[in-house]
């Protein structure tokens, strides 16, 4: 019969849609390390392992935001008002019980987000769109405004010595860093949480079909406002980190980490659509993201040309999400 | 046969899917500016065929001519374009657009502005005797509203050829004459159409010949004088079945529901009672509230008024897991939209109301959720190769009997049916009236809304008869007749 081999080359195709990021990925490494051979040096992986770290955690979180079909702007107020305030309680309450303050602030915010969204009745994404880039400029007015917005270096401004601080943004254990290695534990965590919970799975079935969902008894409301608090959360983890690697914080720190957090969602193939991807596929949007980045600074690639490759890669993404989902 | 005179011709067409042989050496011949009916059980394959002519699926092998061209790798534009034009059981409209804008999607250029834009739809409408204002937004018409703009579109394209499935399963019997009425006019003008039903009353009064599928299989082309109905419900099935009915259950014990009132911006002062283990039937036309009724029960909509009694204690239902936890189940009328995730598995699609019964700590037991879909699979018969099978690619009558078996399981005290059986198969219906059967005689309630009078009037003990958001009178059904009860839906 004529049909085994085409619907052998349909496999394939679908296959390789599927894993494309992890082809483009191993394509990445071989051109960039033939190319550049100081992409291979031990300086570099440590340096790369460090960019894993912020934009992983918001990432982290942004999927199940993306699973649950909606989506979160808000995201670099929420890194912006977390890290300022995080570091101004060093002082007053002490390194931890100041982080711990920063990761509650976090959850506070994310379930602002969600509760406005529910009670506005934004049950789509292009209502949450506009509702949470309002909230991210409202987040990022009250961070400049609680902190009078003075740029801050937790290196030199502060007396206490902040050993978490210092851990988490060059501390090594092992053959990986720190940070990476709280980026493990979050991952396990939250793929188990994803796949074996009945409210994981209420999550993706919101994103798959909300009405459905919610005339079979799914908690929908809850639901999101749920996933708004969680992506909160890990924004404010990813802050924290955040501030431990650059030199100096300030109100505007965490520009841009919404649209390259969703980018590494999607890219990983996370539809934007809603009830389909996970956190590992995030795992690898994320490093396509920082690989590429890696890469083109390594290659020599000007800002300006990246920025332009980066978008292009978020229109290609979309793109590809969309012809899964016609094909089924 | 004179080739003339065919403007269809499809000869020995295979089509396979991942596990399923949708077609087998499909043969079938239209003749030009005739009505042909294809019939066959749900999943028998009538829509793959139909999205093959269409360009939707690509046929494994065979051949196909339509008018006098051989059609290989076709795609959905070329072949409207080629004058095949199909209505899918569910539209194929932009909601968010207007009725002109959809009429011509994506020929805006050629057709040189709005204004001629909505000039020429109204033309097109005013020609099928339709009053709908092209300005008016998809989402705003009723289902009625929503196919003749899909035939004016059809028509748009000069379309010889338009292919209808399940065109009347969401119209009243009023907008049904319409369709007809058009159906013919088209027929006089040399239009050619293929009419897919599961409702034989409309194949015999409609078609010049019908086809009958079975498993993928053609049984017979035949033209319509020359059958009856129980030998064409013998050929789609396989078998004889004596009755379409089962023997309606007397199960009515006390009362379990008390519907003291409901009020809504259409519905006015709702009061009735259910008994246990009664079957009550809902009767009205299409938009006289019967479905607001029942969402307003499981806590879907919100009612300005809700007072409901549930074994004698006041219950206050604000979402449907309030409803859920009172004992109410809703199977809703839209079954694509309202029911199911359509790209996830049968698996989790019956599963989903249990998500939490089978967890523990909140983790889900995986063994236990395999267990319940394996035992709705079978004991429905839900006719899929896996229980990880996507909902999307079965057939209309599995795909409810999806949400049936995620009710069972849960078994609530009283279950609402919307149209249970729209779009559903002879053979598959009967399962379904057993269904509804059992449960009544396991002392469960049900309500049950349906637009086909003769389902409702066989299995119901009472019909409530529902006009305008009020209820208009009460019967029984096995001793009024059908005149009365219609009268008073009809107010
Ligand atoms: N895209 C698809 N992928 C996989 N299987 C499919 C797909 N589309 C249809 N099928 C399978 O092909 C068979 C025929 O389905 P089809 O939709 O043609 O039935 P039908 O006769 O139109 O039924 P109904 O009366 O319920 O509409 C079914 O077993 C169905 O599950
Ligand atoms: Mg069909």
């Amino acid at each position: 019969m004529t049909k085994q081999p085409r619907m052998g080359r349909q496999a394939a195709v679908d296959f390789l849609m599927e894993y494309l990021v992890l082809f483009v990925i191993v394509a990445l490494v071989i051109v960039t390390a033939i190319v550049e051979p100081r992409f291979l040096s031990a300086q570099n992986f440590t340096n790369l392992m460090r960019q894993f770290g912020p934009l992983s955690f918001v990432a982290l979180g942004m999927t199940f935001i993306i699973v649950g079909g909606f989506i979160d702007l808000s995201v670099p107020g929420m890194i912006s008002i977390v890290a300022m305030v995080t570091l101004s309680l060093v002082d007053v309450i002490g390194e931890l019980p100041a982080m711990f303050a920063g990761l509650v602030l976090g959850a506070a915010l994310g379930f602002v987000n969600g509760t406005t969204l529910m009670l506005a009745g934004a049950n789509t994404q292009a209502k949450a769109l506009f509702i949470t880039f309002g909230m991210s400029q409202i987040y990022r007015s009250l961070a400049l405004h609680l902190t009078g917005g003075f740029p801050m270096n937790w290196g030199t401004l502060f007396e206490h010595p902040m050993p978490v601080t210092r851990a988490l943004s060059s501390g090594m254990w092992g053959p990986l860093s720190i940070s990476f290695w709280v980026f493990l534990f979050f991952l396990l965590v939250l793929y188990i949480f994803q796949s074996k919970t009945a409210l994981g799975r209420a999550i993706t079935y919101t994103g798959g079909n909300l009405t459905a969902a919610e005339l079979g008894g799914i908690p929908t409301k809850r639901v999101v406002v749920f996933i708004y608090t969680l992506c909160g959360f890990m924004v404010a983890v990813g802050a924290i980190v955040l501030f431990s690697r650059v030199s100096v914080t300030v109100p505007t720190v965490g520009t841009f980490f919404e649209r390259d957090a969703i980018m590494a969602v999607v890219v990983g193939g996370t539809s934007l659509t809603g009830g389909r991807g996970n956190v590992l596929r995030t795992v690898m949007g994320v490093s396509l993201v920082i690989l590429m980045s890696n890469c083109m600074n390594l290659l020599g690639v000007q800002t300006h040309a990246q920025e332009v490759v980066r978008g292009a890669i978020l229109v290609l993404a979309i793109w590809l999400d969309h012809r899964r989902h016609a094909r089924g | 046969m004179d080739n003339s005179d065919v403007i269809l011709s499809v000869q020995n067409v295979n089509k396979s899917f991942p596990g399923v042989r949708a077609l087998t050496d499909a043969c079938i011949t239209v003749r030009k500016g005739t009505v042909h009916g294809v019939v066959g059980e749900n999943g028998a394959g009538k829509s793959t065929l139909m999205k093959i002519l269409s360009g939707v699926h690509t046929k494994d092998s065979g051949t196909i001519v339509f008018d006098g061209q051989t059609v290989e790798n076709t795609t959905p534009i070329q072949s409207i374009r080629s004058g095949l034009s199909i209505i899918y059981q569910e539209f194929n409209l932009v909601n968010t657009l207007t009725v002109g804008e959809n009429i011509f999607l994506g020929r805006y250029a050629e057709m040189n502005g709005m204004r001629n834009i909505h000039k020429n739809a109204r033309e097109l409408l005013d020609s099928i005797g339709s009053k709908i204002d092209t300005h008016k937004m998809v989402s705003d018409l009723s289902a009625a509203e929503k196919q003749m703009v899909e035939i004016s579109k059809a028509l748009s394209f000069n379309s010889k050829l338009i292919i209808m499935d399940e065109p009347s399963s969401s119209l009243t019997a009023d907008e049904l004459k319409q369709l007809f009425v058009l159906i013919g006019d088209l027929r006089k003008k040399g239009v050619t159409i293929i009419y897919i039903s599961h409702k034989l009353d409309e194949i015999f009064e409609l078609c010049d010949t019908v086809t009958i599928i079975r498993d993928g299989k053609v049984i017979d082309t035949k033209p319509i004088a020359e059958l009856t109905r129980n030998e064409m419900i013998a050929k789609m099935i396989g078998r004889e079945i004596e009755n379409e009915y089962p023997e309606r259950p007397h199960a009515a014990g006390e009362t379990i529901m008390n519907v003291e009132t409901i009020n809504t911006r259409k519905l006015k002062n709702i009061a009735f009672e259910l008994k246990k283990g009664e079957i009550l039937g809902f009767v009205g036309l299409v938009g006289a509230g019967r479905t607001e009724i029942v969402r307003a029960i499981y806590g879907a909509d919100k009612a300005k008024e809700l007072k409901i009694l549930i074994n004698g204690r006041k219950v206050k239902i604000k979402n449907p897991r309030d409803g859920m936890r009172a004992g109410v189940g809703l199977l809703p009328e839209d079954r694509k939209l309202e029911g199911l995730v359509l790209p996830f598995s049968v698996q989790a699609n019956v599963i989903m109301s249990s998500l939490w019964r089978i967890s523990k700590f909140g983790f889900v037991n995986a063994s236990k959720e395999k267990e319940i879909a394996e035992r709705q699979i079978k004991s429905l018969s839900i006719k899929a190769p896996s229980p990880h099978t996507k909902v999307k690619t079965l057939s209309g009558g599995n795909q409810q009997k999806c949400i049936m078996g995620r009710w069972l399981e849960i078994n609530p005290d009283i279950l609402i049916l919307d149209e249970p059986t729209r779009g559903i198969d002879v053979g598959t219906k009967y399962e379904i009236y057993l269904l509804i059967k059992r449960i009544a005689e396991n002392g469960g309630s049900v309500i049950m809304i349906s637009s086909e009078l003769p389902e409702v009037l066989a299995m119901s003990n009472r019909v409530l008869t529902i006009c305008e958001g009020r209820i208009s009178g009460e019967f029984n059904p096995e001793t009024d007749s059908a005149h009365t009860i219609m009268d008073a839906a009809i107010g």
